[in-house]
């Protein structure tokens, strides 16, 4: 136990500065919602919408995603591969670097530094430090696997290598720029192959950043915490390799009817179909797990976090190669749909898998149990319901919208020749989506609570259980 | 799959690697090569200075947040952002060819706001997006979008533009030395306002979107419809859906410096009214069709043309909605005179007394 704990607090680290960023991200996200509605509470020039929204995107993705994808992953490494970390001390500059990088992004995208590419806004320098911090990240996660005290490799390696290898030539390749100034560059491509390697990228951050070590995290803690094995093997290999060949061919399909070749259009729309199958895989097999002893949904508190969080993800690969369709595709793009769909995922299969996760390491850190299950309780019900109402409210006024961009006349002439027609009816929908936001919060502020908590919990404990050492140099 | 790959890292890295690069090789890297992927409009030139210091400003304040550049290939995308007026079927929506100085390309995906790819043709008056900028909700009361007036009071960063010039050109993107050497005298004394303006004017004029042909000036044609009350109430309709209010306020006083008021006693900038076929012209064919009409109106233009979003009888509808709000005026603003006629009447009454 000892051999693991300073790894552990680096662990704890990377939770805590992930959760610190997550509720930044997301009061970004209350603000923003807000300004959907009410223009007066923009405050120009530095939060002003436009670059509040990359601060809200990059927030949540890089500060709460990838934050805790290098902790949970650091566990799970761990707990595998039946050793401490190779390089622990890298892990903590690590841990720093990640902190400080994250600071000066939410800083220097508020003061308009942006490359403009989703979930690639960050200029040059700031690239650089995450290249290094992805290198960092691959030293220790492959190094650790190669001198590991375990034979076979769990399913939950397979999806960390795949995501560190993914992850990197994805982003490599995206941010190719030539600079002009320390703040300001320019995207190697041009006009169509711009926006084709920015989706090709774009599309599988989603896949490599908020489905794979997601789906790590479910194979690992799942069974963990219900103590059910994970129903079939064979489903995990198929939906593994199915999945990571598939992912790399979808990402045209952000850019249906768009000036790109239609065949690009074309064969990013079939993978994108293709593409429910090994996302069901996985589905599937967390239900059957599960199945084997549906109980556990009431003896085990995480269990119908993980269950929902599945259950999330199962609607969301459903719906995302629906939305692929060109019929659907013409009626949905560009409208509120579109958040509609990425907040499921989001707040409900990410957040609840991540926060679900994080329950069960942070008590295992100092040998405890978790603060009150009621808490968590609470927290599960409060999330649920926003993330649904947020969605739900998102989805009618998307459709809405559409429909009224299309509607037109016997003789073809638009019925809502104005633009701003169609947004008017927006504003009750913008409002219930700022309620959803709000429940959302406090949901997760009651998560908050319930993991500082915990650790002062197993502060004190660790206290009472070193007893030669005198208070101030626990303290220090 | 053998299960020996799960006991070697390596090996396992490896075949990861392989299943990932397959897609990426066909979706991504060979396209890079493909000619379809390469094309350019005809005459096609990199944007000149103000408006390259323009779109950095586009990308900064991060417009691309709310508004898309790019006309889909549906019929009622295309009547919506006017690409229906273009003579060439193909220029009715966005091109590949249009973009291949875009770096990046500032497509976009939520449309917040409408589509801005062929605004340098919607909405042609400088004046107007300006002041649309500076503040939205006073030309556009249900607006969300956020004012921008700050740009007003910063001035364009001269070494700025010639410093992404040279980028540029590294990437591709054909500026001259002279082209640098001029950036900054372009840009002197510009704002970023300026600026803005300029980039948003020049969106989807690489190709040309105009309507086909002028509109012939009838000028003895008589509105077909009269003062009916039937017409008055449909042209006060289409005033409201077309967007008109948008620069004229609501009842046609015109706003400062945007757009001019259209029941008052001059017509395109000069005393004395014109027949309605007069109104029935600009309306249809926009500011183009002053030559025909003989008057200055404002210096650069910034009517847009209806002609291919009404018919006729649409617009002869607003006519007679103008015309009877240009009567009210003139009977309101006459019992307001006999009103002060009479007050001055009595207060002489009363000094006398
Ligand atoms: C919060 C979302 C939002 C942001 C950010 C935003 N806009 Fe808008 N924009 C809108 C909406 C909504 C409209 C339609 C209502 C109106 O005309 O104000 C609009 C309208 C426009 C129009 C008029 C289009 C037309 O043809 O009627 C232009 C031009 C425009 N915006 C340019 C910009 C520029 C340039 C920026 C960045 C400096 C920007 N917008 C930022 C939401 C936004
Ligand atoms: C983008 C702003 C804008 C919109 C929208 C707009 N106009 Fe105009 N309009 C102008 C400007 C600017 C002028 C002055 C043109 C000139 O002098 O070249 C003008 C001129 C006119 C004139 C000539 C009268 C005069 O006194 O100069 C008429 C009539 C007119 N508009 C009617 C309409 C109608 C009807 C609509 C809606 C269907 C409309 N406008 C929509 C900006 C606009
Ligand atoms: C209080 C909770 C939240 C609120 C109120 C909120 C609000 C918003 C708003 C208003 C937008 C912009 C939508 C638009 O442009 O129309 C947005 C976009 C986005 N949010 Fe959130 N959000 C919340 C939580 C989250 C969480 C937890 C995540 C991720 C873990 C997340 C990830 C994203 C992403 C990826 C987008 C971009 C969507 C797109 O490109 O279409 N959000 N959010």
């Amino acid at each position: 136990m000892t051999d693991y704990r300073y790894d552990n607090r680096t662990v704890q680290g990377f939770i805590l500065s992930a959760i610190f960023w997550g509720v930044v991200g997301i009061v970004v996200g209350l603000l923003i919602s807000i300004q959907m509605w009410a223009p007066g509470a923009n405050f120009a020039p530095y939060l002003t919408f436009g670059r509040l929204r990359p601060v809200h995107t990059n927030g949540l993705a890089f500060g709460l995603g990838v934050g805790s994808i290098f902790g949970l992953s650091y566990w799970i490494v761990m707990r595998l591969c039946k050793r401490p970390l190779l390089f622990p001390k890298l892990a903590r500059v690590q841990l720093w670097l990640f902190n400080a990088g994250i600071a000066l992004a939410a800083l220097s995208l508020m003061a308009g530094h942006t490359q403009s590419l989703e979930y690639a806004e960050l200029e040059w320098p700031l690239d650089v430090a995450i290249v290094v911090l992805w290198v960092m990240f691959a030293v220790n996660v492959f190094g650790t696997i190669v001198k590991r005290n375990e034979e076979q490799m769990y399913v939950s390696l397979w999806y960390i290598i795949a995501t560190v290898i993914a992850v990197a030539v994805l982003y490599l390749v995206n941010n190719l720029a030539v600079p002009a100034s320390l703040t300001k560059s320019y995207h190697l491509f041009a006009g169509v192959n711009s926006a084709n390697v920015q989706w090709w990228y774009g599309h599988n951050a989603v896949g490599f950043v908020f489905t794979t070590p997601i789906l790590a995290m479910f194979y690992y803690f799942l069974p963990k915490a219900t103590g059910l094995p994970i129903f079939s093997h064979r489903l995990s290999i198929v939906a593994f390799w199915s999945l990571v060949f598939a992912y790399m061919w979808t990402g045209a399909h952000h850019l249906v009817y768009t000036p790109l070749p239609d065949w690009l259009q074309t064969l990013g729309i079939v993978f994108t179909v293709f593409l429910i199958a090994p996302s069901w895989g996985s589905v599937v097999n967390g239900f059957y797990t599960v199945g084997q002893d549906w109980s556990k949904m009431r003896s085990s508190y995480l269990t119908k976090f993980f269950v929902l969080g599945i259950t999330f993800y199962g609607l969301q690969t459903v719906q995302g190669p629906t939305q692929a369709l060109r019929v659907v595709s013409q009626l949905i793009h560009y409208t509120d749909w579109v958040p509609g769909h990425v907040h499921m995922g989001t707040m409900g299969w990410v957040t609840m898998t991540v926060c679900a996760s994080v329950y069960y390491v942070i008590p295992k850190i100092y040998g405890t149990e978790i603060f009150s299950e009621k808490i968590a309780n609470v927290h599960f019900w409060l999330v649920l319901v926003g993330q649904l109402l947020f969605s739900i409210t998102m989805w009618i006024t998307g459709i809405r919208q559409g429909w009224m961009w299309k509607a037109t006349d016997a003789e073809g002439k638009l019925v809502y020749r104005n633009f701003i027609d169609t947004i008017a009816g927006n504003y009750p929908y913008w409002h219930t989506r700022t309620l959803a936001g709000i429940v959302f919060t406090v949901g997760m502020l009651f998560f908050v609570y319930n993991v500082l908590m915990t650790i002062r919990k197993g502060r004190a404990l660790e206290r009472s259980e070193a007893p030669a050492a005198p208070a101030a140099v626990t303290v220090a | 799959m053998s299960g020996k790959i799960y006991s070697k890292p390596v090996t396992f890295a490896v075949m990861a690697t392989v299943a990932v690069l397959v897609g990426t090789a066909v979706t991504m890297a060979y396209p890079l090569v493909r000619p379809e992927m390469h094309v350019k409009v005809e005459g096609l030139k990199p944007l000149p200075a103000l408006e390259l210091a323009g779109r950095d400003v586009y990308q900064r304040e991060g417009c691309v947040s709310c508004h898309t550049q790019t006309v889909r290939p549906l019929k009622s995308e295309v009547v919506r952002y006017l690409g229906s007026r273009a003579q060439e079927p193909t220029a009715r929506y966005s091109l590949a060819g249009e973009f291949a100085y875009d770096h990046p390309f500032l497509w976009g995906s939520k449309r917040t706001g409408p589509d801005l790819a062929f605004e340098g043709w919607i909405k042609p008056s400088a004046d107007w997006q300006r002041a649309h900028l500076e503040n939205p909700q006073k030309l556009v009361a249900k607006s969300n979008m956020p004012a921008y007036a700050f740009l007003s009071g910063e001035k364009v960063d001269a070494p700025a533009v010639a410093a992404s010039m040279r980028a540029l050109r590294r990437v591709g993107v054909p500026y001259t030395d002279a082209d640098v050497t001029a950036a900054g005298a372009d840009v002197a004394g510009k704002t970023n306002m300026d600026a803005l303006v300029a980039y948003v004017l020049s969106l989807g004029k690489a190709v040309n979107r105009g309507a086909p042909g002028g509109v012939d000036v009838d000028l003895a044609a008589a509105n077909p419809l009269g003062a009916a009350v039937a017409a008055v109430a449909r042209g006060k309709q289409l005033w409201d859906a077309n967007g008109c209010a948008a620069c004229h306020g609501d009842e046609a006083h015109g706003q400062d410096g945007v757009a001019p008021n259209l029941v008052d006693e001059e017509f395109l900038g000069q005393k004395g009214d014109l027949p309605d076929a007069a109104y029935f012209a600009m309306i249809k064919g926009g500011s183009e069709v002053k030559p025909a009409l003989g008057r200055p109106g404002v210096a650069d233009g910034g009517m847009q043309a209806f002609g291919s979003d009404l018919k006729d009888e649409d617009i002869w509808a607003i006519v007679s909605f103008l015309r009877n709000q240009k009567g009210h005026e003139a009977t309101e603003s006459k019992a307001e005179e006999a009103k002060e006629h009479h007050e001055a009447a009595e207060r002489r009454a009363k000094d006398r007394k």
